[in-house]
């Protein structure tokens, strides 16, 4: 009885759609919420930075700032790709910062009740990075926690 | 926040900061009728306009206070200390109500009765004479009471007294008083004063004009215009760059910068303010500080008009406070003691503001207690700052700088104004934070010095761009010194080591090296490429030199600083990131953080000194030459000498007495041609001498020196490079050779100015080019 009231009332509460655009890092297709995208650079090589926390990707220039990247790739321990690759600019609380990932898909609208909270079984540190997924007719759609992918952060959870 | 609060916020402030700078006058001109009469408009100004925006708590404290000031206009007051600081008090008190109305748009719930009472207390000399003979006796014991007790708040005695005068004034209005109240007029008849309010309105009249000129813009605007500036310097970079192939754009270009340039002037100037609106806040702090703390100190101000870049004004403001602060508390000493040791019982602390370059140099001095080296020395070891054998080791003026590390206070006891050992270590910080420097200087018992230096604007620097790791670096032009090229054939032996600490011999003087590449990617081989030239840059940051090996260099570009994630910042080899006209990203490297970072290590691996040490002696001898190549040879000339660098056709040079002068400037200037440039030339071209208007004119370069009182030039075929040259000493004796100078690595010799002839005397022996030649490296 008791899961089927929290279904019902899940439903309820979440019959909203959400815009995601998604992106493919490796073998994943990621999502993030377009109200959290700035902008998107393509094709871009950021400038490297040496001696970075590894998660670094480098440096952008967006719209006279320079922005620190945060490498997907490194963060899921994929190895890095040759050549150039997207940027997502995401706004951010502590200051815009760019999302380096393979390439950018497309806008998807997705429903919450597709949605599914991140399995219990990740690694806690690659788990913190995602939010849960949107089940889709020919896979998931993995959903990123920006929150938690702000370099500030990065560099905070690092160090401690 | 309606506009006209607004208006009224920021005037009113303007007028107490005026009436701030003003009372500290008051107290050394009391009768200064020009003073009491800005001060009493400041009040007037508040009140009138609080009458009308109906700021009632505003209102009565300002007309307490205006009638003091009516009064000490008047002549029927004297303006004696304890009146002064009930006025500042009333300054404080109305700040208080203009920065709540300015946070929360309404006066707050504040009791200000007892600054009030204590006003009108003030008032009672004057009052108890005009008004209230009857009582005379009475009021004059009083009065006297509340005088000395002028800085304790209202105690029962003193209210008794206060009651007394409140009933005479509120008995006693002026009638003038209550008409005015409800008159917003800025300039009205002053009310207590209808003997001489002529004084007043003049002075209104001429202020207007000013006005009228000039426009508040919100700081806001300006950083935003500011930032358009700096994104307008990257396009043109840009622009210059794509376009400087193309000879049709040459012109568009060339115009573009120079409209740019003009622009960024502007608009950088429009954000800059004298420094006299931080130093007058400084009157104020050093009278209160003064009082409080039992010293005296007399305060001079020199350079305020001096101007600073408006955020790193409001940037200093604290570290200046500080320093005061500390310059009255520690450096000071109090009357008694300076009297024991022969001084003005009078301390004298002066500020002082002077640009230099792209600097502005602020000083606090003051002629103190100094600070004692050896004190300096065991309370570092003491709190384990330093090590003893480093502490032994230090020159004193590095041992001076040791005050301004974290936690450091040679203070013998914490009192309330400093000694708790964060003053100096947060003067530093934010001074650095703004990319400045701060020295100290001090001798025992005579006083101490302490120097900010200040850049004159952040966001946008000149730097130099080097390339390491294929990757472009900007560095700073501020901190750099010079730069050393050494030829890919010099590159194997150029390079000496001591363990693994690599040195370059500098003029004679051993400098640390830093491979830029191997710090950027640990791991790398620290080693000049010997297939291709290689650059040294000389770097000098916080009085630490060193050479900073790089890869490559490109142009010295104007960068607009972008700041970077903190988290690039941590790294602690970055202070910032720039867009270059290339399109580029660059990263800004922070030459003291590189010193620091690799100056650790070198101590580390190796004792091996302070490099620099032995070279310090020559630094008084040293100066800064132009080098010049006449006939093959290179000399030098001093730098300080050197008036101009003239290119001229060689037709204008003519002969007196079969020497050479050139006309420069209505005067005839002798020209010195020891190394045979001028005959060389005319030899050359001796067939084409006829066709002077032609284009193939040669053109010799003619360095205009200044001898004495008289110019003279010199023909050489090529300026080279100025240079800063060491004195060189005479093996064994020890002294300074004359004559020569160690330039580039290399005994050069200085071009003799006294030896130029005098004309029209006919020539006989030339100067000498003083010996060249011989390479030390």
């Amino acid at each position: 009885m008791k899961t089927a009231d929290a279904d019902v009332k899940r439903r309820k509460k979440t019959a909203a759609v959400a815009e995601v655009c998604s992106v493919r890092v490796g073998p994943t297709l990621f999502g993030v919420r377009i109200c959290h995208i700035l902008e998107i650079i393509g094709s871009a090589r950021p400038q490297p930075v040496p001696l970075a926390p590894a998660y670094v990707g480098g440096l952008v220039h967006y719209r006279g700032d320079v922005l620190t990247t945060v490498s997907l790739r490194q963060l899921l321990g994929l190895p890095p790709k040759e050549g150039a690759q997207d940027i997502l600019v995401i706004e951010s609380a502590s200051g815009n910062f760019g999302l380096l990932v393979d390439s950018v898909g497309e806008v998807l609208t997705v429903s919450s009740t597709d949605f599914e909270p991140t399995p219990a079984t990740l690694v806690d540190h690659r788990k913190a990075l995602l939010a849960g997924a949107y089940k889709l007719k020919d896979g998931l759609l993995v959903m990123l926690e920006l929150d938690r992918l702000d370099p500030m952060r990065l560099g905070g959870a690092q160090a401690a | 926040m309606d506009e006209l609060t607004r208006e009224f916020l920021i005037e009113s402030q303007e007028g107490l900061d005026r009436m701030e700078r003003c009372l500290t006058e008051l107290e050394g001109h009391p009768r200064d009728a020009a003073l009491l009469g800005d001060i009493f408009r400041s009040v007037h100004t508040i009140k009138g306009t609080t009458g009308f925006l109906g700021f009632s708590r505003l209102e009565k404290l300002a007309h307490a206070g205006e009638n003091l000031l009516g009064l000490l206009r008047d002549g029927k007051l004297n303006a004696e200390p304890p009146v002064i600081t009930g006025l500042l008090q009333l300054l404080d008190g109305l700040r208080v109500i203009l920065k709540t109305i300015e946070a929360e748009g309404n006066e707050g719930g504040g009791d200000d009765s007892a600054l009030i009472e204590r006003l009108m207390e003030l008032q009672a000399p004057a009052q108890g004479m005009q008004k209230v003979r009857v009582r005379a006796g009475v009021s004059a014991a009083k009065v006297k009471d509340g005088r000395e007790q002028e800085n304790n708040g209202p105690k029962e005695q003193e209210r008794a007294s206060a009651d007394v005068f409140i009933s005479n004034t509120v008995l006693t209005p002026p009638p003038a008083l209550i008409a005015e109240s409800a008159n917003p007029a800025p300039i009205v008849e002053p009310p207590t004063a209808p003997a001489q309010p002529d004084a007043v309105k003049p002075r209104a009249a001429v202020q207007s004009p000013a006005a009228e000129s000039t426009l508040r813009v919100d700081v806001a605007l300006l950083n935003r215009m500011m930032n358009l500036v700096g994104e307008l310097v990257l396009t043109r970079n840009q622009v210059l760059q794509a376009t400087a192939a193309d000879p049709n754009m040459t012109l568009l270009s060339r115009r573009l910068d120079m409209v740019t340039a003009d622009l960024r002037e502007s608009v950088m100037k429009a954000r800059m303010q004298p420094v006299s609106n931080i130093f007058s806040k400084m009157p104020r702090l050093v009278r209160d500080l003064t009082h409080s703390l039992g010293r005296r100190a007399r305060l001079e101000m020199e350079g305020q008009e001096t101007e600073l870049d408006k955020s790193l004004l409001e940037a200093i403001k604290d570290p200046l406070t500080h320093a005061v602060r500390n310059s009255l508390d520690h450096g000071i000493e109090p009357p008694e003691l300076r009297q024991a040791a022969g001084k003005d019982p009078e301390g004298t602390l002066r500020l002082r503001a002077v640009q230099e370059g792209s600097h502005v140099i602020i000083e606090v001095a003051d002629d103190g207690a100094g600070i004692a080296v050896d004190k300096v020395r065991s309370k570092a070891i003491e709190r384990g700052l330093i090590t003893p054998e480093r502490a032994a080791q230090l020159p004193e003026r590095e041992l001076l700088q040791l005050v301004f590390l974290p936690g450091f206070s040679t203070a013998a006891a914490v009192t309330n104004v400093s000694g708790r050992g964060v003053g100096m270590d947060v003067v530093r910080t934010n001074v650095e934070k703004i990319g400045g420097k701060v020295e100290i200087d001090s001798r025992a018992g005579k006083g101490t010095t302490l120097r900010l230096r200040i850049p004159l604007t952040l966001a946008i620097i000149p730097a130099l761009i080097v390339r390491s790791l294929n990757q472009s670096f900007a560095l700073p032009q501020a901190a750099l010194s010079e730069l050393v090229h050494i030829p890919p054939e010099r590159a194997a032996t150029a390079v000496e080591w001591i363990e693994n600490a690599p040195l370059y011999r500098l003029r004679g003087r051993m400098l640390p090296l830093v491979f830029l590449g191997s710090l950027l990617m640990p791991g790398r081989e620290c080693a000049l490429d010997n297939t291709r030239d290689n650059f040294i840059a000389v770097l000098d940051a916080d009085g630490r030199l060193f050479g900073l090996v790089v890869d490559g260099l490109a142009d010295p570009e104007e960068i607009v600083v972008k700041p970077l994630s903190p988290v690039l910042k941590d790294i602690g080899l970055y202070s910032g990131a720039t867009v270059l006209g290339n399109a580029e990203l660059a990263l800004i490297l922070d030459p003291g953080s590189i010193a620091a970072k690799t100056g650790v290590a070198m101590s580390e691996d190796e004792e091996s000194g302070e490099p620099a040490d032995g070279a310090e002696n020559n630094e008084a001898s040293r100066c800064d030459y132009l080098l010049v190549e006449a006939g093959g040879r290179q000399a030098a000339v001093p730098l300080t000498d050197v008036l101009r660098i003239e290119q001229v056709p060689l037709s204008r040079i003519e002969y007196v007495g079969g020497r050479p002068v050139l006309n420069f400037e209505g005067q005839l200037l002798p020209v010195e041609d020891t190394g045979g440039v001028l005959a060389f030339s005319s030899q050359r071209i001796s067939t084409a001498l006829s066709d002077v208007e032609g284009p193939k004119e040669p053109k010799v370069v003619v360095v205009v020196c200044r001898d004495g009182n008289r110019q003279v030039g010199i023909a050489v075929s090529q300026v080279l490079d100025v240079a800063a040259g060491g004195g060189l000493f005479e093996a064994g004796t020890g002294e300074r050779s004359s004559g020569v100078t160690l330039l580039n690595d290399r005994v050069t010799g200085v071009v003799d100015l006294g030896g130029v002839q005098v004309l029209p005397v006919v020539a006989a022996a030339p100067a000498e080019w003083n010996k060249v030649e011989e390479t030390l490296a």
